[in-house]
């Protein structure tokens, strides 16, 4: 039995990858050696994978999301976590949560870069 | 008067199927009881109160709050007075409000996350009972992990501004409730800022953990597993069950812990912690970790810190 495979394009990057049917946006991302979305706890929870589908609206699904990272109208918007994102199609996507992280790593996050910032 | 131990860590979960097959089948505690509310309460086979974790279905992952089990009912009157005076409100629970507790008192550390104090909850005894027992029961599932050993918290630091939650909660668990310090990590121009602290009420290493973060969440639950060998099939049995692991076998610097970390499937972050580090008597001098040798303490083979590790929270 061979199972569908839909092309993955993470816009920010140009890099384009392959999801099986039944794999979230990054297992196929990470299966195939690529980082272009922050890989974070795989559950739904941690909300460091958060991407904005642009292309392929209504051709994915998604399981439980922490509302503390994805809202209602984050939804609307096609806001999502790429590792609760099942897609059903082709799909192009934007990175919106690994900004956000790289943003909070050089205020200090757990970074204890403290005195190294300091001196600057 | 004493805080004894841990007694519990109350998660929030967004899928109870899928978390119950992760807590039960691949870690292998015990379920021993759900409510109506569809919580789920869970022990390790080497535990003998009733859960040591409670598992409540939410929208959102992360902790809802952390026990300690005090010696004595009266402790927590003590206890309800100190942090009463030290400047913390502090919420008096009648009998069964925390399921199957005695009274108990709850108050917010000054990182906001919610500790309970309770001085008793039912018994039910270890799976190896206390007679004549076996080293471990045959019929454990999964890692057969033994217990709930300790939590990290991440806690809001922001030095410029006059902000550490973490050396907050730790001045408040030392002069409150008889925690002691027993590892710091000291960073800044000055080597002042405690930005890691590691505090202890039992003789291991730490029974609670703060570091770092921009805002207040939970790092990590962990459980006890005996040793190096346990480790490693843990890993096995977590693969198996396509377990997402964050951070390979490994050994800490600090608390010389050997650990794994991985994720139970609403993206809190579980640790299976081997091996007693130390005996942590009230004597033991603080052991303080540098600024430039912090990825050190955390990853001791390879003395890098894993972005994911220090970022991914809920």
């Amino acid at each position: 039995m061979t199972s569908r495979k839909y092309q993955i394009t993470i816009i920010d990057t140009g890099e384009k990858y392959w999801c099986r049917e039944g794999e979230h946006l990054l297992q196929g991302m990470l299966s195939l050696g690529k980082k272009g979305i922050p890989s974070g706890c795989h559950g739904g929870g941690c909300g460091v994978c958060k991407i904005q589908v642009q292309k392929g609206k209504g051709l994915y699904r998604n399981k439980s999301m922490s509302r503390a990272h994805i809202s209602e109208k984050d939804e609307l918007k096609n806001i999502v976590l790429a590792c609760r994102t099942f897609p059903e199609g082709d799909i192009e996507l934007t990175v919106v949560g690994g900004i956000k992280k790289s943003v909070m790593r050089s205020a200090g996050t757990f970074s204890f870069n403290y005195s190294t910032a300091k001196d600057k | 008067m004493s805080v004894m131990k841990i007694g519990h860590v109350n998660l929030r979960v967004l899928d109870m199927e899928a978390s119950r097959n992760h807590y039960e089948n691949v870690l292998g505690l015990i379920v021993t009881d759900e409510d109506e509310d569809g919580n789920l309460y869970l022990k390790g086979w080497d535990e003998w109160e009733k859960y040591s974790v409670i598992l409540t279905p939410s929208d959102q992952a992360g902790m809802d709050h952390i026990a300690y089990k005090v010696e004595n009912d009266s402790d927590l009157d003590s206890y309800a007075k100190a942090i009463r005076d030290y400047g913390i409100e502090v919420e008096e629970l009648a009998a069964g409000a925390l399921v199957d507790c005695g009274r108990a008192i709850r108050f917010q550390l000054p990182s906001s996350h919610t500790m309970c104090l309770y001085a008793e909850k039912t018994f039910v005894g270890k799976a190896t009972g206390d007679t004549n027992p076996a080293p471990w029961p045959i019929d454990v599932k999964g890692v057969g992990v033994h217990w709930l050993d300790h939590c990290l918290l991440i806690c809001p630091l922001d030095p410029e501004k006059g902000v550490n939650t973490i050396a907050e909660n730790a001045t408040f668990l030392s002069k409150c409730l008889g925690f002691r310090l027993t590892e710091q990590a000291l960073v800044g121009p000055d080597a002042d800022v405690q930005a890691v602290a590691f505090l202890t009420v039992t003789n291991t290493p730490h029974d609670i953990a703060f570091v770092p973060g921009p805002t207040a969440g939970f790092h990590h639950a962990s459980f006890f597993l005996s040793g190096w060998g346990d480790i490693l099939k843990a890993a096995d049995i977590m693969a198996m069950n396509e377990v997402k692991m964050d951070v390979m076998p490994t050994r800490h610097g600090i608390t010389r812990g050997e650990t794994i970390y991985f994720f139970d499937p609403s993206g809190n972050r579980n640790e299976t912690f081997a091996g007693l580090g130390y005996l942590a008597t009230p004597d033991m001098p603080v052991i303080t970790w540098t600024e430039d040798q912090i990825p050190r303490g955390i990853f001791y083979h390879s003395g890098e810190l894993n972005p994911a590790f220090t970022e991914v929270y809920t």
